[in-house]
């Protein structure tokens, strides 16, 4: 009982001794905050990769193909089993996108292009939600929407298309007005060079009247044709030509199809207002820009909107690659906040992508794939369905590589999970010296307190019991400050965004900045465990402070601790 | 054995104001602390002090026994080795008829607690605590925590009765440092008696007081040990002090005279 009330009135009576656990309640706040913020970030971060990655890929070396992918895909079913969720098909290539930017100079970007098949696609990997478009995300297709587009894209979808087609239209149109004027500007100073000039033919050749070069041969000339084709003869012919097909810009000149051309129906020519190429989906990171406007205010410009189109370069499989191009119109943009795959990643349907890079058997008319990505059923054992995949599909066989998800973004994981433990280490260094705080605290207190041991060993009291008064301290005073560390740790991580803005506001710095990392806001998760943990050590390194005075003071010989004054 | 000589000056009896009563020397008979051959010596750096060299004395039960000596006369050391605090280097000491100078620790602990009680010239009360908790102390001391408890009520009132006795049944919730110096050594006093101990060992209790308040405390001593039968041995200086008490040990460079 004395032993309570002793520890409770010490540390009722020595505040000093509180400000010495100060260190240990901040050291448990910042260990609490830094773990929920690294383990929110890696959580959303791992959330992400995986799934965009999806679970296990099997795939080719880049560029190469799978062949028979129908045959191995049903391999996998069977061999996976009950095990499997769904599996799908990709083609992946690096190709190069060429657009117009709307200054009108020609943009060119690198860009992993994925073959995707837009039935399976989105049950492997998280692909839908990452979408724009409200509809792309429930109703998956390659088909460019009319409207509905994000309303910071500005016009998109079919109606950009049919603007653009106005605004094309209205260019023709002046084009072929101003043509047609320069023509009749042609024709008048024609008729007046007719009216004023002798004909070229006409004109006789005039002798210089004293020549320095008397002795040099006269240059012979070949005489012109006696008549040139005046121009507005050439004109009506062309009049003519352009008054066949009224629709279409006069310049004959330069279009080497123009024959042709009549003899399309009207239904058959792409029209941009209406037609659309294939479909293809972009990573917003492509086409978005910051603009700052001369107020200040920050706003999204697009390189690119849903609407636009692109020509898509890729080169064909097989012993000679070749580059082969084709026009894609933008549907949607993909936008999974990790800049790695939004600046990079175009999705457009496999079936297409095959054809242009030549994966189609002519004779059984199947494609090949690039990689096959498959999506296990929850709780399944990643690494166990690796294992017998590869035993499956032995490499020195099928050339393939097949790796989790967490393979393929191991030196990232690696790495994140590394700085978590470097600073929980360097955290607990902090509580550590916190401890060596407590322990210098204690010792004087313990030396200060000489006497009162003494009178109490004196009256009868063990040593243990004395020893368990400045253990019980010790506990208390680690408990408080524990106590006080959590309550504000959790706060802390509470207000986290908060605290952010309001730093933010006074400092002028931006703290969080969500164009450098992958969120908008600061993620926590806040683990009991970790809580737990980190207070069990705070205590501990708390007692193990207060176990060398507790020691001291149990050994003091009560004689000579009553003759100290 | 016994070298302790009765006082025999009985004039100091009115000189300190009130009458000390003497039990009749036939009740004075049975030994109950008694040692025999002590030697005890500190050590100073290399030098080895010696400070006892061979003491034999004996204390009667129900007797006022005061220890006289210089400073450095051993006589502080001879208090502590008889309360257990301390163990001879040589020589035994016997409390009743048990050895208590070889006990274990633990039991040395339960004599301190529940036999003896103890009181310094510096009073020694825990500043942390009131005068009621510092009297409940060894209360606490003796039982665990659930059976301290229990019979808190019991002790509480133990501890108000003593300090009423002493005098300060009105100072309760003062710590120590709202207490005057004879209002402290009247705590301890009713510290020491809370276990009901047999004997009360005393190391200069008044040294530290003014002759007013030591002579309170003094007489404090005289009343309690003929309500409670208490033997008492005090260690002093004082040789008037001494004066008021039944026998008197003259302790001269560690041995007695």
């Amino acid at each position: 009982m004395y032993k309570i009330l002793l520890s409770w009135r010490y540390l009722r009576t020595r505040f000093i001794a509180l400000a010495s656990i100060v260190s240990v309640t901040l050291g448990v706040a910042t260990l609490i905050v830094v773990n929920s913020v690294m383990s929110g970030f890696v959580d959303q971060m791992k959330h992400r990769l995986h799934g965009v990655l999806s679970d296990i890929e099997m795939s080719a070396p880049l560029l190469s193909e799978i062949h028979h992918s129908q045959y191995t895909v049903k391999q996998i079913r069977e061999l996976l089993g009950d095990d499997l969720e769904e599996v799908t098909c990709v083609v992946r290539t690096p190709a190069l996108m060429a657009f117009q930017s709307p200054n009108g100079m020609s943009v060119q970007q690198q860009v992993i292009l994925i073959g995707i098949d837009d039935e399976t696609f989105g049950k492997v990997t998280d692909f839908e939600p990452y979408l724009q478009h409200a509809r792309k995300q429930t109703e998956f297709n390659f088909e460019l929407e009319q409207n509905g587009y994000p309303n910071d894209y500005g016009l998109a979808g079919w109606e950009l298309r049919r603007e653009r087609a106005k605004v094309l239209a209205e260019q023709e149109r002046r084009i072929k007005e101003l043509h047609q004027q320069s023509m009749r500007r042609a024709k008048q100073e024609q008729s007046q060079w007719d009216v004023n000039q002798p004909t070229v033919a006409q004109a006789s050749f005039q002798e210089p009247a004293e020549s320095p070069r008397a002795g040099v041969v006269k240059p012979k000339f070949a005489p012109l044709p006696s008549k040139i084709r005046p121009i507005d003869e050439v004109l009506a012919e062309k009049e003519l030509d352009t008054a066949s097909q009224p629709d279409k810009p006069s310049f004959t000149g330069v279009d080497p199809h123009a024959h042709l051309r009549p003899k399309i129906a009207a239904e058959d020519r792409f029209d941009l207002a209406k037609d659309q190429y294939t479909g293809i989906i972009i990573g917003q990171a492509i086409a978005k820009r910051l603009m700052v406007d001369d107020e200040q205010n920050v706003s999204d410009f697009f390189l690119l909107r849903p609407g636009d189109d692109v020509q898509v370069m890729v080169t064909t499989v097989g012993r000679s690659p070749k580059p082969v191009s084709d026009m894609c119109t933008v549907v949607d943009f993909y936008n999974s906040n990790m800049h790695e795959y939004d600046s990079q990643f175009a999705f457009m349907p496999i079936s297409e992508l095959q054809k242009m890079r030549g994966m189609v058997n002519p004779m059984t008319g199947r494609g090949s794939v690039s990689t096959i990505q498959i999506k296990l059923k929850d709780g399944v054992d990643l690494d166990e369905a690796k294992k017998s995949m590869l035993q499956r599909f032995p490499v020195n066989e099928y050339f393939c590589d097949i790796k989790t998800w967490q393979d393929t973004q191991r030196p990232l994981l690696s790495a994140v999970n590394m700085e978590l433990t470097i600073l929980n280490i360097l955290l607990f260094l902090i509580i550590a010296v916190a401890g060596f705080g407590i322990l210098a605290t204690f010792y004087m207190i313990v030396v200060e307190k000489t006497r009162d041991i003494g009178i109490l060993k004196a009256l009868g009291a063990p040593s243990g019991g004395v020893m368990s008064i400045f253990l019980g301290y010790g506990v208390s005073l680690g408990a408080v400050g524990t106590g006080a560390g959590i309550v504000l740790g959790l706060l802390f991580v509470y207000y986290i965004n908060q605290i952010a803005d309001f730093v933010q506001k006074i400092t002028g710095q931006e703290i969080f900045d969500p164009t450098i990392y992958y969120f908008s806001e600061i993620p926590t998760i806040v683990s009991p465990w970790m809580v737990a943990g980190v207070a069990a050590g705070a205590i501990a390194i708390a007692v193990l402070a207060s176990v060398l005075p507790s020691l001291r003071a149990a050994r003091l010989h009560p004689v000579e601790a009553l003759r100290y004054e | 054995m016994s070298k302790s000589s009765a006082a025999t000056k009985s004039g100091s009896d009115q000189a300190k104001g009130f009458k000390v009563v003497r039990p009749p020397l036939s009740v004075v008979r049975k030994t109950i602390l008694s040692t025999n051959g002590l030697y005890k010596s500190y050590k100073k750096g290399k030098l080895e002090v010696p400070v006892l060299k061979g003491v034999d004395v004996e204390i009667a039960e129900g007797a006022f026994t005061t220890i006289v000596g210089q400073s450095g006369s051993g006589k502080s050391t001879l208090l502590h080795l008889l309360a257990t605090l301390d163990a001879p280097d040589q020589g035994e000491i016997h409390y009743g008829d048990r050895r208590i100078d070889n006990l274990s620790a633990k039991k040395r602990e339960a004599i301190r607690n529940q036999e003896f009680g103890l009181i310094f010239q510096f009073y020694h009360l825990l500043p942390e605590l009131t005068t009621l908790e510092n009297v409940l102390i060894p209360r606490m001391v003796q039982d665990g925590f659930w059976s301290y408890l229990r019979n808190k009520r019991r002790y509480k009132q133990e501890a108000i009765e003593l300090l009423e006795m002493v005098g300060l049944g009105h100072r309760l919730t003062h710590k120590p440092s709202e207490l005057s110096g004879g209002e402290m050594q009247r705590t301890a006093i009713a510290r020491s008696l809370i276990s009901n101990p047999k004997v009360l060992l005393a190391d200069e209790p008044t040294g530290n007081l003014d002759e007013e308040n030591g002579d309170e405390v003094l007489k404090t001593l005289h009343d309690l040990r003929h309500q409670k039968n208490l033997t008492i041995v005090m260690v002093t200086h004082d040789t008037e002090m001494a004066g008021t008490s039944d026998h008197v040990i003259h302790l001269v460079g560690g041995k007695v005279q």
